[in-house]
């Protein structure tokens, strides 16, 4: 119909958005599902998830600190960094952007206030042994409350209840913003739909899950008191994942289901898209990295810790190859030339693949640290203890 | 010399004002300090609302308003705040060509204003929309919210640049670079408020078209005798021909566009 026509000129616009930003939403999100996994135990009283909640729960912390690096490294004028606290406030209502200023700083402090909480009790313990400094810096971990009598183990409780009920729709908000951020930009067909917050929560939850069947195994295995992984766990995590996938692929079946047959002017593009990224799309994003870990995670498989683990992997890997194919994907259609743009990220410099790995650089030395300041070695273990002496 | 008089006299004073400065309520500005402190720049001229009408039926494909426009605005290399795509309709021999100028619409509903986290581009009130480059810190949130692609990071500045309007020159009283300089006489610019300005006479008298309406930005940029199957190449598929970008070359070496026959 268009063969007539052809373009001798117009101009390739630029793109925003780099590799950065899907590694960005991908912490975020992980993080968002490391912490409601933690509250399963701390806030609905999952018995069974009580000896890794206070893990995930520190995992949920140091994702969230790691993740915002990637947002300054996107930056074009990232020493103005403060202008984004200081000016633009009318436009609060309409730049889900700007909601980052409030989530990025309430959802860590209140994560973190949680595991002090959490983990005073080990803090007074590790206080009373220590000396000259390392007594000082306990002290302050503790928050001034050196108690341990009934009542003020009874508020710890209480205030770990609250904090972690505050924390779920905070955690929910901190993911969901980000899904507003794309959701919001009408210019953009594949990403102006409202269920990009939902896609982006149920894909989250899957990356979370998937995180943790590999940093598990590692920590439990390697720098846990016991050295010996959980495998019943794994299981029950694995099945988990089984079912935040359901969850997901419900989602997008909606999406997809919806926008394809009923877009308005989108429709074309969005056929174009998807034939355009069909492969990766279909048999790597659905079937391998969704797929896959579903039947994983509801057959016998599951009690395969070796099978396990390596499903954690891929579909941790989906979620971050999905947030690329939305982020990057969507900016590849076009607006105002014909064609589709192509992203090929830089190896070095601002906005690159190093530069993301640096990230993940970040993200491990950050879990080293609050791995040996916080006893979560000694907390896990003693729920354990707790299972054996109850069995008995 | 630490002991210089003077010298002490001036840090003290500097450090009085940074003070005042940092507690007054600039410092924390719903909107920017710019806007804040009634700057005229960022005000514009409060009577008046610009538009822009492009009249299609005059316009060659000279390209002049885009080179006057890089000349004017010392606009980067590779970078353009204005351009005019052209196209090839029909199969020879029943050829013609067509051609779209464009530029930022200055949208009276833009949407890269209500997503900019920092204040930086905002709707001056005689409607031009413009970037301070001060205050932008080069998130690209707008670049993305933009239907029109009408913006970019300037390579020099490192901040979201586009169309003013040519807001320094409309201040002296003269008119925006490209349309003082297309030769076809294509580009009429002017007041919308004043009946008797060439854009609101020519807005009443042809029947005009925008680009994309159904985004609701409400361009401000009118076109008169615009062939809606050319901006419908805009979004097509990717098997149309681009001559010049195979010639040249790619624009932006992170985001090269798909060679021809991929889709
Ligand atoms: S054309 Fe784009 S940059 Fe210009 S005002 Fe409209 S939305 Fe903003
Ligand atoms: S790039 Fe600058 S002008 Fe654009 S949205 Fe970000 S801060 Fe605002």
């Amino acid at each position: 119909m268009m063969e007539w026509m052809s373009t001798i000129a117009a101009i390739s616009p630029m793109r925003a958005w780099g590799i950065d930003v899907p590694n960005y939403f991908w912490f975020t999100g992980s993080s968002a599902a490391a912490f409601i996994i933690s509250s399963f135990a701390h806030v609905f009283g999952f018995k069974q998830f009580k000896p890794i909640a206070g893990f995930s729960l520190l995992l949920a912390f140091v994702l969230l600190v790691a993740a915002p690096f990637n947002l300054i490294d996107d930056l074009k004028q990232p020493g103005r960094l403060v202008n984004f606290f200081l000016y633009g406030w009318e436009n609060f209502g309409t730049s889900p952007m700007k909601w980052g200023v409030l989530l990025l700083i309430a959802y860590p402090v209140l994560i973190l206030v949680e595991a002090l909480i959490l983990y005073r009790p080990y803090f007074i313990k590790r206080m009373e042994e220590g000396r000259g400094f390392s007594r000082t810096f306990y002290r302050w971990l503790t928050l001034g409350r050196a108690s341990l009598d009934a009542q003020s183990l009874e508020k710890d409780h209480r205030l770990g209840f609250t904090l972690g009920a505050v924390g779920i729709p905070l955690a929910l908000c901190v993911h969901g913003y980000t899904g507003y951020i794309l959701g919001a930009v009408h210019a953009n067909t594949l990403w102006h739909t409202p269920l990009m917050p939902v896609l982006f929560l149920a894909s989250a939850m899957v990356s979370g899950t998937g995180l943790l069947l590999v940093l598990l195994p590692i920590f439990q295995r390697f720098f846990s008191l016991s050295q010996a992984i959980d495998r019943s766990m794994m299981a029950t995590l694995a099945k988990l994942l089984a079912w935040f996938i359901v969850i997901d692929l419900v989602v997008r079946a909606l999406w997809l289901s919806f926008a394809m047959p009923f877009g308005m002017q989108s429709r074309e593009l969005l056929y174009q898209f998807f034939s355009l990224h069909f492969n990766m799309v279909v048999y790597v994003e659905y079937g391998l990295c969704l797929i896959l870990p579903m039947i994983v995670g509801f057959s016998k498989l599951r009690h395969n810790l070796g099978i396990v683990i390596a499903t954690g992997v891929i579909s941790a890997v989906g979620v971050w190859l999905f947030r690329w194919n939305t982020v990057i994907g969507g900016q590849e259609i076009p607006r105002s030339m014909p064609g589709f743009t192509q992203y090929i990220p830089e190896i070095f410099g601002q906005n690159s693949i190093v530069s993301v790995a640096s990230n993940w650089g970040i993200f491990i030395a950050l879990l080293a640290l609050v791995a040996v300041i916080f006893p979560w070695d000694e907390e896990m273990e003693t729920h354990y203890q707790g299972v054996n002496n109850g069995s008995k | 010399m630490p002991n210089d008089p003077s010298r002490r006299r001036f840090l003290k004073q500097g450090g009085i004002a940074a003070l005042a400065g940092a507690t007054s309520a600039q410092a924390f500005s719903l909107k920017n300090p710019g806007r804040d402190a009634q700057d005229p720049r960022y005000i514009g001229d409060a009577k008046a609302h610009y538009a822009m009408v492009i009249d299609l039926r005059q316009c060659v494909g000279c390209q002049a308003c885009t080179a006057a426009c890089k000349v004017e605005n010392a606009v980067p290399k590779e970078q353009y705040r204005t351009f005019v795509s052209e196209f090839e309709i029909g199969t020879f021999p029943h050829v013609r060509k067509g051609y779209v100028p464009q530029l930022c619409n200055h949208c009276d509903n833009p949407s890269c204003v209500s997503v900019c986290p920092t204040g930086a581009t905002f709707k001056r009130k005689d409607g031009i929309v413009v970037v301070d480059s001060e205050i932008c810190w080069g998130c690209g949130y707008c670049l993305n919210a933009c239907p029109y692609d009408k913006r970019y990071f300037n390579a020099q500045t490192k901040v979201a640049d586009k169309c003013t309007f040519c807001a320094h020159r409309l201040q002296d009283g003269l008119l925006p670079s490209c349309v003082e300089t297309c030769v076809g006489g294509a580009r009429i610019f002017g007041d919308q408020n004043d009946p008797n300005s060439e854009v609101s006479k020519m807005l009443a008298t042809f029947p005009t078209s925008v680009l994309k309406p159904h985004q609701g930005n409400a361009p401000q940029v009118f076109y008169i005798s615009l062939d809606s199957r050319l901006e419908a190449v805009h979004e097509a598929t990717p098997m149309l021909d681009d001559v010049v970008r195979k010639e040249l070359g790619l624009l932006d070496k992170e985001w090269p566009k798909l060679p021809r026959g991929v889709s």
